[in-house]
């Protein structure tokens, strides 16, 4: 059933193609920032803090994602015993934790000009903040544990709860009375965002996905070599 | 025409932040990757030289 995310999938898959992934992550970025920094319009009401957004909101994706995967993981590592989803996880931890925090950071910078604040704990800023908590539990265990197996079980149980935190962030912004404006991108709707500013925002959201998957590579090599090594 | 470019109509500071706290960020958490792959860089072969996929299927064995 999980025959192809067997170890070696990924491992070649980090020996071949990290070379072409780098070059088409530095394309991406660079036609990203040009069009987000240059040719991308100003807001009428935010004016050019908006391209704060081009960076916050494909943060706030990728590490949302990313968990989503940690606890899918988590829990097919638990139930079906298939440990190599560990190793994915461990992986991918402190990728979604840096996205995150760059999350949060730029979210606050974005909300001083355009709330007046740089923080508020409201529904979704909380929810996000929870999540930067639990990133750094998730990350710390991996880091404090020794034992490699008490480890693995205590994480996959933080990655599994913590995915509930995952539909709140989400809509949080629709159940509670927040700052934070409603999403502007659903997959079940069209988007509220004009193609202008769309474009550099999906451009730069593809850049960083890339570099996500660069970086998982380099760590899922080296974790799974270190599993290796400590089994031996 | 720079500074009105690094200005951007006032909020210069927020954006150049935001995209500098990004670019420090993620530009760390590569370097610290790649560092602590190339710290092991000397064993790779131990993993290369047999079959990876007993990872997992060891790995399976020991806990059932």
């Amino acid at each position: 059933m999980f025959g192809i995310f067997k170890p070696r999938t990924f491992f070649n898959l980090a020996n071949t193609s990290i070379f072409w992934l780098k070059i088409i992550f530095a394309f991406a970025l660079v036609v990203g920032l040009i069009l987000s920094l240059v040719f991308s319009p100003t807001d009428y009401l935010q004016k050019d803090s908006v391209r704060i957004m081009y960076v916050h909101v494909p943060s706030s994706w990728i590490s949302l994602f990313i968990f989503l995967i940690i606890g899918i993981s988590s829990f097919i590592s638990l139930i079906f015993k298939v440990r190599v989803f560990s190793v994915y996880a461990k992986s991918l931890a402190p990728i979604g934790l840096v996205f995150s925090l760059i999350s949060i950071v730029t979210g606050s910078l974005w909300g001083y000009p355009t709330w007046g604040t740089f923080w508020s704990w409201d529904g979704r800023l909380t929810s996000m903040f929870v999540l930067v908590l639990t990133y750094i539990l998730y990350v710390s265990l991996w880091s404090f544990i020794k034992n490699y197996n008490s480890a693995e079980k205590i994480t996959n149980i933080v990655g599994i709860i913590g995915l509930i935190n995952i539909p709140i962030i989400k809509f949080s912004v629709a159940w509670w009375n927040t700052l934070h404006q409603p999403a502007s991108i659903t997959l079940t709707a069209a988007p509220t965002i004009h193609s202008s500013m769309l474009a550099p925002l999906l451009i730069m959201f593809f850049s960083f996905c890339i570099l996500s998957l660069i970086i998982f590579l380099i760590r899922y090599k080296y974790e799974i070599i270190n599993f290796r090594v400590n089994k031996k | 025409m720079i500074s009105n470019f690094l200005n951007m109509g006032g909020y210069g500071l927020y954006i150049w932040l935001s995209y500098a706290f990004a670019a420090l960020s993620l530009t760390s958490l590569y370097y610290f990757s790649v560092k602590k792959l190339n710290s092991i860089k000397n064993i790779e072969y131990l993993y290369q030289s047999e079959k990876i996929e007993e990872v997992s299927v060891s790995a399976q064995a020991n806990r059932s």
